[in-house]
């Protein structure tokens, strides 16, 4: 009789690994077919707790059982887990496009591992998924590293220590960096942040673009606050690093971006609940205090802002429009009562088909610079967010 | 109101002269289509006479480049048929060869392959416009001792034949027809319009047509007969009132000369009888007319009984005057065509499409060793057993064919199109009456009852042709499934090991191991395969009597509303068999392996 795999609570991954494939060997001895289980990633296994806040995996898993049709992709990922075992073992690190080359550089030397040879990136990402969801870690914890994307951060207060891989401290003073951002790292567990002064608040400025401008109209010598740009849908880093900041710090945060469908749904639900996708990793890579700052609906009244007409022709926003409906059908962020007003936007949204960008804040006054500074304090101030 | 004085003068034409200037019409618009159409003229006459006199056709055909033709970029062709027919009379030649619309089978109503007498003529005609010279025929009938050979013109002012040179001289057939044309043309071999594919073409629908060939250089090619029973021509049918127009009504009333209306719609129409006529009067027909005579009839009288009869439900036409090629003759005949990997044929049960009995079959066959994976299938098009191989897209088959979503079935067919495969697609249509859409009989007009009947008839094929394509891929699973048991199996085992740095005893043990797990999993995959070829078997087994090399598929359906149970047999026997053996190959390999 087969016996699925299952997986301890403690993260010594080369431990949990020779355990696995120990296990994996003996049932081969035996003649009985191995069982990999992985959590199940999907909408349909997510949970929000509003306690928590953020979404947790239920208990449905995929399970992989040793058979002709998975005897290829068993074989994938433990000749993948060699691979980043050896770079656990050796202190290497490498993203998931260098750890495809690697792969096949293995294969290039051991000719007879032809038949594992991935075909292209995809092939190897989804053998490295499947690795992380199976150990339930993440992958950075198996030496594997997104690019850096997002998050580049600004602030007169903020001093970070990060503990770097031999041990070694390294400490920034963001202050010091001029108008030079400081980049967060996709792994925040080895940064320590800490304030010179008081900081009152963390801005999350979904455009890139505008927090630069902020910055250089002054934004953060003004107040005392820390200000980084998202870059769209948050990366691990960003969302890491947001997280980061809510609980070393304890300050409130606030993201600030377009009023649309794309933005509430993709972008600002990502960064405080988390994703379907990442469930395993939502735990340290969500912001559950991250507030809406607006665009509201009730700004583009208030401040008369430029809004425009959702165009459902549009491929991209016909989508976005989709995944809205979807979302508050099936979302149990936005199912959540604790999310209500957000789920209300989001409806306001979908029903007038309407969406207003972050920067329409520049034609409250076209001859003050530091108007939409202005109003974002107001907001802050007023509590006029979500 | 003004008039307008001109020189011109009206004049009338003869029909030779007509068709003389109009030769595109009926097939003669470029040299290249001149040599097929002449070709296929002839070979039709040939078919039809054996067929009308219960002769098994053994026909040979000789064309060959004679040198430079009269007109620019062309070249002097002989085309010669001989046949082993009955023979013309000598008295008729003439006639036959020379004079537009003289035929033995114009309006009869039987499913013969010529109809109007126009085909022969206007080869001649061609033969004589090109090379100034008319044709030159040889006929030879049982009650006569010697042969007859003459050349035949046509006297295109008067639309007659004019015999020359006859004379008579040996021949050592007891019968038969020799016909050379000397004519202008150029010649295409391959390709959809090609002579090769008409030739093909004509030995599928005709499996009973011994053919000898030579085509230019080539060497002589002996196409033997696969059946020899002659096609059972049925007696010739009436037409039914309702396929006719006002016009077509009068004519028709006025070939019958001096009798009462009763009389003539009685035996001038199927499915009109005593009863009918009563009905005919209830529908608004004056009931005087009933005994008037024909011939003293106005044209008003005949719009009243013409639109009572439109106006009168009658019942469908006969369907005995239909014949078909036969689900089996096809079967054997498309072996003929090249090595098949496996086919189906479907014969429908003949049904009534537009008023007129009509009857489909389909036969689709993989062939080995024609065409290829990527590129369209071959569809050979039929209309009462002569191919059609011009202006397919606006016929009713090709239409048919397109409107088929053969992905279901396991082929590839990117969107409204024909799908694409080494496969032949041959469609046969039958009927007393078919509706072509022009006077070179080169497209069956797309109405839509017929391609609806053609639709059904394709679907049922492809439903046949898909048990075969599913069971090619249940080989290519068990394939892949051994294949992946032999690759990664191995490998899986070797990674395990260093991980945990187990000894090589344990890793002979987890291999063996593994083999017995995968092991499982290949034969369950082999049993699949081995129930799906029983399946096939077993629709085999119920043609009993039917030897393994000849094994048909063969279904004969009735009604024709929804597949109907297979009566008979696979074609596939030979590709069954190689499947087989390739399954039996990896069970004893997998087997081999188990003992290790």
């Amino acid at each position: 009789m087969a016996r699925a795999v299952k997986i301890g609570s403690g993260k010594d991954l080369p431990k949990l690994s020779k355990e696995i494939c120990e296990i994996m060997l003996r049932d081969l001895e035996k003649a009985q077919r191995p069982v990999l289980e992985a959590v199940k990633c999907s909408l349909d296994n997510s949970f929000y707790n509003p306690k928590v806040g953020f979404l947790t995996p239920g208990d449905k898993k995929v399970r992989t059982e040793l058979n002709v049709s998975s005897v290829q992709k068993m074989a994938r990922a433990v000749f993948m887990l060699e691979i980043l075992l050896r770079n656990i073992e050796t202190g290497a690190v490498n993203n998931k496009r260098e750890l495809y080359y690697i792969a096949k550089g293995v294969v290039k030397s051991t000719p007879h591992l032809k038949p594992l040879d991935f075909q292209d990136q995809d092939e190897s990402d989804a053998i490295i998924d499947f690795i992380c969801e199976m150990f339930e870690s993440y992958r950075e914890e198996w030496n594997c590293f997104a690019n850096d994307r997002g998050g580049q951060t600004y602030s007169q207060q903020l001093v970070v220590t990060e503990t770097m891989a031999d041990g070694t401290k390294a400490v920034i003073d963001l202050s010091t960096l001029g108008t030079s951002p400081f980049q967060p790292k996709n792994k925040p567990q080895s940064l320590q942040l800490k304030a010179k002064k008081k900081i009152d608040f963390c801005l999350i400025v979904e455009s890139e673009g505008t927090a630069n401008t902020f910055v250089s109209n002054g934004f953060t010598k003004r107040n005392n606050c820390i200000l980084l740009g998202a870059q769209g849908v948050p990366s691990n880093a960003v969302r890491g690093w947001c997280k980061l900041i809510q609980d070393q710090l304890k300050i409130p945060l606030y993201f600030f971006g377009d009023l649309d469908a794309y933005t509430l749904q993709n972008i600002y639900r990502t960064l405080k609940a988390g994703s379907a996708a990442s469930l395993i990793r939502n735990s340290d890579f969500s912001a559950p205090d991250v507030k809406f700052l607006g665009v509201l609906p009730e700004d583009v009244k208030k401040y008369e802002l430029h809004d425009y007409a959702v165009k459902e022709q549009d491929v991209a926003e016909g989508r976005a429009l989709k995944k809205a409906k979807d979302a508050l059908a099936n979302d149990p962020f936005f199912q959540d009562k604790k999310n209500k007003k957000l789920a209300d936007v989001l409806n306001w949204l979908l029903k007038n088909k309407r969406r207003c960008e972050q920067q329409a804040l520049f034609m409250v006054d076209p001859k003050d610079p530091i108007m939409p500074e202005k109003i974002i304090l107001e907001k802050i101030k007023k509590g006029i967010y979500i | 109101m003004a008039s307008v004085q001109t020189n011109s003068k009206i004049t009338t034409s003869s029909t030779a002269e007509y068709f003389a200037k109009n030769l595109q019409q009926v097939g003669f618009s470029s040299p290249t289509k001149a040599v097929l159409t002449t070709l296929k003229e002839s070979l039709d006459n040939s078919l039809d006479a054996c067929d009308m006199e219960k002769i098994l056709p053994e026909i040979s055909v000789e064309i060959k480049k004679l040198g430079a033709g009269s007109q620019k970029n062309t070249d002097l062709i002989s085309i010669v048929v001989e046949d082993n027919g009955p023979g013309i009379d000598p008295d008729d030649l003439a006639t036959v060869f020379g004079e537009y619309l003289a035929s033995s089978k114009f309006g009869r109503g039987q499913c013969s392959r010529g109809q109007q007498g126009i085909g022969i003529s206007a080869a001649t005609t061609w033969v004589q416009l090109t090379n100034a010279i008319g044709v030159t025929v040889m006929t030879k009938t049982k009650r006569m001792k010697k042969a007859v050979s003459a050349i035949v013109d046509v006297d295109i002012k008067k639309n007659k034949g004019v015999l020359r040179k006859k004379e008579t001289e040996d021949w050592d057939k007891e019968s038969g027809v020799r016909v050379e044309f000397k004519m202008d043309g150029r010649i295409q071999l391959n390709g959809e319009a090609g002579l090769i594919t008409y030739l093909e073409g004509t030995t599928l629908v005709n499996p009973h047509l011994t053919l000898n060939y030579k085509l230019l250089d080539e060497p002589w090619v002996k196409i033997e007969r696969v059946s020899q029973e002659v096609p059972e021509i049925p007696p010739a049918t009436n037409p039914h009132p309702h396929t006719m127009k006002l016009g077509e009504f009068i004519t028709h009333a006025h070939l019958y000369g001096k009798v009462s209306c009763s009389k003539w719609l009685k035996s001038g129409f199927s499915r009109v009888s005593d009863q009918t006529l009563q009905e005919f009067v209830k529908a608004g027909m004056p009931k005087k007319l009933l005994d008037a005579s024909v011939n003293a009839m106005s044209e008003a009288d005949f719009k009243a009984i013409y639109q009572a009869v439109q106006n009168t439900e009658l019942m469908s036409p006969s369907t005995r005057s239909v014949l078909s090629i036969g689900e089996e003759a096809l079967s054997k005949s498309i072996a003929r065509l090249g090595q098949v990997d496996f086919f189906s044929v479907i014969t429908r049960k003949p049904r009534i499409c537009d008023f007129k009995p009509v009857v489909v079959e389909v036969a689709l066959a993989r062939f080995l060793d024609r065409g290829r994976e990527e590129e369209p299938v071959q569809v050979l098009r039929f209309a009462n057993r002569v191919p059609l191989q011009f202006d397919k897209s606006a016929c009713a088959i090709t239409q048919a064919i397109e409107s088929v979503n053969w992905r279901s079935y396991g082929l590839n067919q990117p969107k409204d199109s024909v799908p694409l495969g080494s496969y032949v697609f041959a469609v046969s249509v039958v009927s007393p009456f078919i509706k072509f859409k022009n006077a070179s009989k080169e497209t069956i007009d797309a109405s839509d009852e017929l391609v609806e009947e053609l639709r059904r008839c394709l679907m049922q094929a492809g439903q046949k042709l898909s048990r075969h394509i599913r069971r090619e891929a249940n080989a290519e699973d068990l394939e892949r499934k051994i294949r992946h048991i032999e690759q990664f199996g191995p490998m899986l085992v070797e990674g395990l090991i260093r991980i945990t740095k187990a000894n090589e005893k344990r890793k002979k043990l987890a291999e063996e191991g593994l083999r017995q797990i995968l092991g499982r999993d290949a034969e369950a995959a082999e049993e699949k395969l081995e129930e799906s070829e029983s399946r096939l078997k077993q629709l085999k087994g119920k043609g009993a009597g039917v030897e393994a090399e000849d094994v048909i598929d063969v279904e004969k359906v009735e009604g024709g509303e929804a597949p109907a149970e297979e009566v008979k047999a696979d074609a596939t026997e030979s590709n069954g068999k190689a499947s087989t053996k390739k399954a039996a190959g990896t069970k004893k390999a997998a087997g081999t392996k188990k003992k290790k």
